[in-house]
């Protein structure tokens, strides 16, 4: 070993010495002597300006380290990601690790998928600096390229923070629209054919298809379209609301029950099923903690005129008879 | 006495807490804390081994330091900086140029390329200790290795990382 490799082998022991628990001034005495042979300052510094770079930057290097396309490199299956969006969520829960190389040596990157199991939430750090946290039952893509990055919703919801980057902007493809955003936060759903987008911080473009004009959306605002049909509505919401499901909170302002229950069998397996005439349509306000399905249930029954009903292989909730008058 | 040997241990006070606080800025505050410390105490205080004082009393103002609000999670720094970004795409002035921010970007592929590089156990150990965070301990634990190894693969890795990115 050459003289300055050793001392960077000194230097980097040291290191890891003084980042034990336990460490006394035996410690600082020894160390105080080493760092006078020559060459160990400036050895010990470099080693030390590395791992302080690691420390501060560990979350984005994790996040990228993490990335399961990294896992699968070595498997040789790739699928169509135009396919994707017709994967129920078995399937695509089994994708999970899979590569997805759409059109073979065209493209610098592969599509990554990441996908979240029922009940189950995660954050993803990506490449560029942004950040995206996936709620329950969730199925997204992401390929990042020179000229752009882009994301496409399969299904379920996402909040994106979008690192800053005017050179490449951010496509979202959410069924028939697409979003683009240069650097900001909002939040993206797709249940049941039913697309929102609901913008926290920034500016974010929305087209839809067969639409001529993009929508632009301010912070407050949330766009609500339903796949396939022609026409987008955008009202003011409070966009904290819209996000509370990132600390496990459901928070909804006069919504029909059935949304609340759309909403839940997305984190339950158990599914529960509306019956009677206008279950579906009684309005709820409110805020639903997300803990076990059987305590959600119960506070929903104490504060709307339901009940619930156990069956075999699911939960029934019907109005109760005091809720028609 | 005291004073004196401060100043020539300071350079060195503040590579040893550097370390432990995983910042040198935040060392370089905390040694001048220190001195302040100094300064208050009785001039002509006869000590034993002057040196360890210098330690031990640091190790205080460390621990101090640590339990207070006066650190602000160095580990979100990216995640802070990603949203300083986008704020500063919007409304603040001093907008990163975009030469700074390919090369933050660059930077960190760097990173992540010498990281990916490390031989699989080091790699692994590294993960463990660095990016998640868990102690030489648990690390050791998880891995089933002993505790000595698992600083000799953390060590292996800094160098080797440290011979690349510099």
């Amino acid at each position: 070993m050459s003289r300055a490799a050793q001392h960077l082998q000194e230097a980097a022991d040291w290191l890891t010495r003084l980042q034990r628990p336990e460490v006394d001034e035996t410690d600082w005495l020894a160390f105080d002597a080493w760092l006078s042979e020559p060459g160990a300052q400036e050895a010990y510094d470099a080693i030390q300006a590395v791992d302080e770079e690691i420390f501060q930057r560990g979350s984005a290097i994790r996040g990228e380290l993490s990335e399961p396309r990294r896992v699968a490199a070595k498997r040789t299956f790739s699928i169509d990601w135009r396919w994707l969006g017709g994967l129920g969520a078995a399937a695509a829960a089994a994708a999970l690790a899979i590569t997805v190389a759409p059109w073979g040596e065209l493209l610098p990157q592969p599509d990554t998928l990441y996908t979240t199991a029922k009940g189950e939430s995660r954050t993803l750090q990506l490449a560029d600096g942004s950040r995206v946290d996936l709620n329950t039952d969730s199925h997204i893509s992401v390929r990042l390229e020179k000229d752009a990055r882009r994301v496409t919703v399969h299904e379920g919801q996402a909040l994106f923070d979008v690192a800053h980057d005017g050179a490449r902007p951010f496509l979202i493809t959410a069924g028939d629209e697409t979003v683009r955003v240069v650097g900001t936060r909002f939040d993206v759903r797709r249940r049941d054919g039913q697309l929102s987008v609901t913008v926290l911080r920034g500016l974010v473009e929305v087209s839809t298809d067969g639409e001529d004009t993009p929508i632009r959306l301010r912070p407050g605002q949330m766009l609500e379209h339903l796949e396939g049909a022609s026409g987008v509505s955008v009202r003011a919401v409070a966009a904290e609301d819209q996000v509370g499901w990132r600390s496990g909170r459901l928070v909804y302002r006069d919504q029909p029950l059935g949304r609340i229950v759309s909403d839940m069998n997305h984190y339950f397996e158990r599914p529960i099923r509306l019956e009677g005439e206008n279950t579906a349509t009684l309005r709820f306000s409110g805020v639903l903690i997300v803990d076990g399905q059987d305590a959600m249930l119960r506070r929903l029954t104490s504060l709307m005129p339901i009940s619930a009903t156990p069956t075999d292989d699911a939960i029934v909730l019907r109005g109760r008879p005091s809720a028609s008058n | 006495m005291l004073l004196s040997l401060y100043e020539e241990k300071r350079a060195n006070l503040v590579r040893f807490f550097a370390a432990r606080l995983n910042s040198r800025a935040e060392a370089e505050d905390l040694v001048q804390d220190l001195y302040l410390r100094l300064t208050a105490m009785e001039p002509d205080a006869t000590v034993e081994n002057p040196s360890a004082l210098l330690h031990r009393i640091g190790s205080n103002l460390m621990l101090d330091r640590l339990r207070s609000q006066k650190r602000s999670g160095a580990r979100d720094h990216d995640w802070r900086e990603a949203n300083t970004i986008v704020l500063a795409g919007h409304e603040v002035a001093d907008e990163p140029t975009a030469d700074q921010v390919v090369e933050a970007r660059q930077r960190l592929r760097a990173l992540v390329e010498a990281v990916d590089d490390l031989p699989e156990k080091t790699r692994h150990a590294f993960q463990l200790h660095k990016l998640e965070g868990l102690s030489h301990a648990e690390t050791a634990r998880r891995m089933g290795i002993s505790t000595s190894t698992v600083e000799k693969h953390i060590s292996a890795a800094l160098k080797a990382l440290t011979r690349r990115l510099r």
